[in-house]
């Protein structure tokens, strides 16, 4: 498989002039990293990320899209750096390129690794609060993580938090507030503040806005794109929610079963998908005023302890062939900056 | 005439919150009233702002916290009189909750199949390993998920989408006339999320069961509902046919929630960054 490198070989081969692109600022490549386990004596093999290759410029919002347990947690924490086992890195490298300093994440020592994810990133993860301490007032939860960040008094410093907690629509007084005097939605806004108030590099948020009524969750994703773009940041986003993707990403990298099956810039991806998941996907969206239901697809997805043999979609897919089943379609480039793994896209066949 | 499944007199929820200095008294939940009948089994919708009130809302519904000012009554009983253990299981047995956020109702040091056993043993009359075994894996069956995938693991070990499938089976196993759902589908796609409510509109239609789905989805909420209620600020602001309410919003904050779903469509992305959601002063000071 082609590592995920900026200058797609393929668009030089076909003779396309590409502007040149800045330094990707993360770089996945060939990733694989599985769940390991062993029960009574029988081991187990969760293959949740197998061979991800993808990469992230400055400046740029990679959405990451797929059905549930399709791995897209599994896959932003191991780039985070953050597993534990039974997760195991078993192939593959993680690379992150922050303004001079770079790091490459499974061969660096844990303090470095811990050192880069306090400078550069910050991770929302996925419905956890474990940011906030329970005992403790909100308002102690900012000063720990972010006073020394900000270097500013502490009355300038709390203005800054105050400003910021009203861009998400949250009022100064949830910092006086316990955490568990907040609703779901307050919570998770705090936890979105927190990650968000000093500025970082590069930002990875696995479903971050799934607490939200519709209003407010616009304005936070505003919010996340406004200082986005006034500081030039990278934000890796997660989430099963395709409306989301389509008002936010730049980039949409779409997963299944553990494997990315299609990659490309969002309004292409949406207007000419080309993996037949893909394709079901974008065409299942439902909207408000649907009386029936949108078709699903049949079937279930895949037991990642045991998937199907070739592309893993095929016992699901409409245009499934006598190779699919044989043999695995790798990513191939697909025109400029789209990448698809199908045999039947190959042949330029779409569903 | 048998009374109501559920009836919900001017329920109020004062809390305060803030510093010791500072304590500012305000109504979580201000004077709701509505009713289910025992023999209209309903799915019954509130959506509404992010802390208006909902979750609170439920947890009054549940007993799980008191009304601070009115009255609850399931099946004609007012849940302040509730007292006796008996009396709380046979409750419990009939109003089921779906807790939002599974990641937090779970406690993550518990393993989750022990949750769907412990249900199938208070409120069944499951009474072998076996007998508890099999409730566990028809309700998780019911859901896309079998036992075999859930045995023995711990919350942090499923994805958000099998945790909140898990949670949305364990309410299943006793059989409630009511189940209280905050918040089931937040973490699943599209295609699991229809399966849910499918599932729902089954259960009403099939096994009698009423349903109080909260949701931010409002997708979801016109297809299945049969009434529904907007929240704002602890307040109703409007209710009604879901459809109707829905489709023809007429109070100023459901226009507004109505005109804030997100379109999936890439080409009307810069609307996100239109000065109404990027100006948040006045925003906020429009909202509240
Ligand atoms: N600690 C673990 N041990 C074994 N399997 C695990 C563990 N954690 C997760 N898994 C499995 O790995 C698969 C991928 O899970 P992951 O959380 O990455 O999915 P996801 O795409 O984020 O799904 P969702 O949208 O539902 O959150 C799932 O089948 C899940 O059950
Ligand atoms: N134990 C408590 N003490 C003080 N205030 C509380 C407590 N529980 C909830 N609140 C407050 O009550 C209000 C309503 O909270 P609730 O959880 O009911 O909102 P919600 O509508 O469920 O919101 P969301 O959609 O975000 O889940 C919020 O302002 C919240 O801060
Ligand atoms: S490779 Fe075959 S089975 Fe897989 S998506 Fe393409 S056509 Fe379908
Ligand atoms: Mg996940
Ligand atoms: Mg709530």
């Amino acid at each position: 498989m082609t590592a995920g490198a900026p200058t797609t070989v393929g668009a030089a081969g076909q003779g396309v002039a590409e502007a040149p692109q800045p330094q990707p600022v993360l770089r996945v490549s060939d990733l694989s990293a599985f769940y390991q386990t062993h029960y009574f004596g029988i081991v187990r093999e969760v293959r949740a990320v197998d061979d991800i290759s993808l990469h992230v410029l400055p400046n740029e919002i990679y959405g990451l899209a797929g059905e549930s347990s399709c791995g897209k947690t599994t896959l932003i924490k191991t780039i985070a750096g953050a597993i534990q086992p039974p997760l195991n890195v078993v192939g593959g490298s993680v690379k992150f390129d922050f303004r001079g300093q770079s790091i490459n994440v499974y061969e660096s020592t844990p303090e470095e690794r811990n050192a880069m994810r306090w400078q550069h990133l910050s991770y929302i993860m996925q419905g956890s609060m474990s940011v906030l301490n329970p005992v403790r007032r909100v308002r102690h939860s900012f000063v720990d993580f972010a006073f020394r960040h900000i270097g500013r008094s502490m009355p300038d410093f709390l203005d800054t938090v105050v400003g910021h907690l009203e861009r998400l629509h949250l009022r100064a007084d949830v910092l006086d507030a316990y955490p568990h005097e907040l609703s779901g939605g307050m919570r998770q806004r705090v936890t979105i503040a927190l990650a968000t108030v000093c500025r970082p590099e590069f930002i990875i948020a696995d479903e971050p806005t799934t607490a939200l009524d519709v209003v407010v969750q616009k304005g936070v994703l505003a919010m996340i794109r406004g200082i986005q773009r006034e500081i030039g940041s990278s934000l890796l986003f997660v989430t099963h929610d395709l409306s989301v993707h389509a008002n936010l990403a730049d980039r949409l990298g779409i997963m299944y079963a553990g494997h990315i099956v299609e990659e490309g810039p969002t309004a292409e991806l949406f207007a000419s998908p080309r993996h037949p998941y893909t394709v079901h996907l974008i065409g299942s969206l439902p909207r408000v005023g649907d009386a029936a239901p949108k078709k699903g697809l049949e079937g279930v997805p895949p037991n990642l302890a045991d998937p199907p043999p070739g592309c893993r979609f095929h016992p699901r897919c409409p245009l499934a062939m006598g190779i699919c089943s044989r043999e695995t379609p790798v990513m191939e480039w697909a025109g400029p900056g789209r990448r698809v793994a199908c045999f039947a896209a190959e042949k330029g066949i779409t569903a | 005439m048998s009374p109501p499944l559920l009836e919900v007199s001017n329920a109020s929820k004062i809390y305060a919150m803030g510093g010791l200095l500072s304590r500012r008294r305000f109504a979580a939940v201000a004077d709701v009233s509505f009713t289910l009948e025992e023999d209209r089994h309903e799915i019954f919708t509130i959506i509404g702002e992010s802390g208006s009130g909902k979750t609170t809302l439920a947890r009054m519904i549940l007993n799980i916290v008191p009304a601070t000012e009115g009255t609850i009554r399931f099946r004609g009983v007012d849940l302040a009189t509730i007292r006796k253990r008996a009396d709380r299981l046979a409750f419990m047995r009939q109003v089921q909750p779906i807790f939002q956020n599974p990641f937090e109702a779970f406690n993550p040091l518990k393993r989750v199949d022990r949750y769907l056993y412990m249900t199938a043993l208070h409120f069944t009359d499951a009474r072998t390993a076996d007998e508890v075994r099999a409730k566990a894996d028809r309700a998780l069956r019911q859901v896309g998920l079998s036992l075999a995938e859930v045995k023995g693991r711990f919350p942090h070990e499923l994805s958000g989408g099998q945790l909140q499938r898990v949670a949305v089976a364990r309410s299943l196993i006793s059989s409630p006339a009511l189940i209280i759902a905050d918040e089931p589908v937040s973490m699943v796609d599209a295609s699991i999320r229809m399966s849910i409510v499918n599932l729902f509109k089954a259960l009403r239609d099939t096994l009698k069961v009423s349903i109080i789905y909260i949701t931010h989805d409002l997708a979801t909420a016109y297809y299945i509902s049969d009434r529904i209620i907007i929240m704002k600020k602890g307040e109703v602001v409007e209710s009604g046919n879901a459809r109707e309410v829905l489709a023809h919003p007429t109070h100023p904050y459901s226009i507004l929630l109505k005109n804030s779903v997100l379109s999936p469509d890439p080409s009307r992305r810069d609307e996100l960054l239109a000065p109404q959601f990027s100006s948040t002063e006045k925003d906020i000071a429009a909202l509240r």
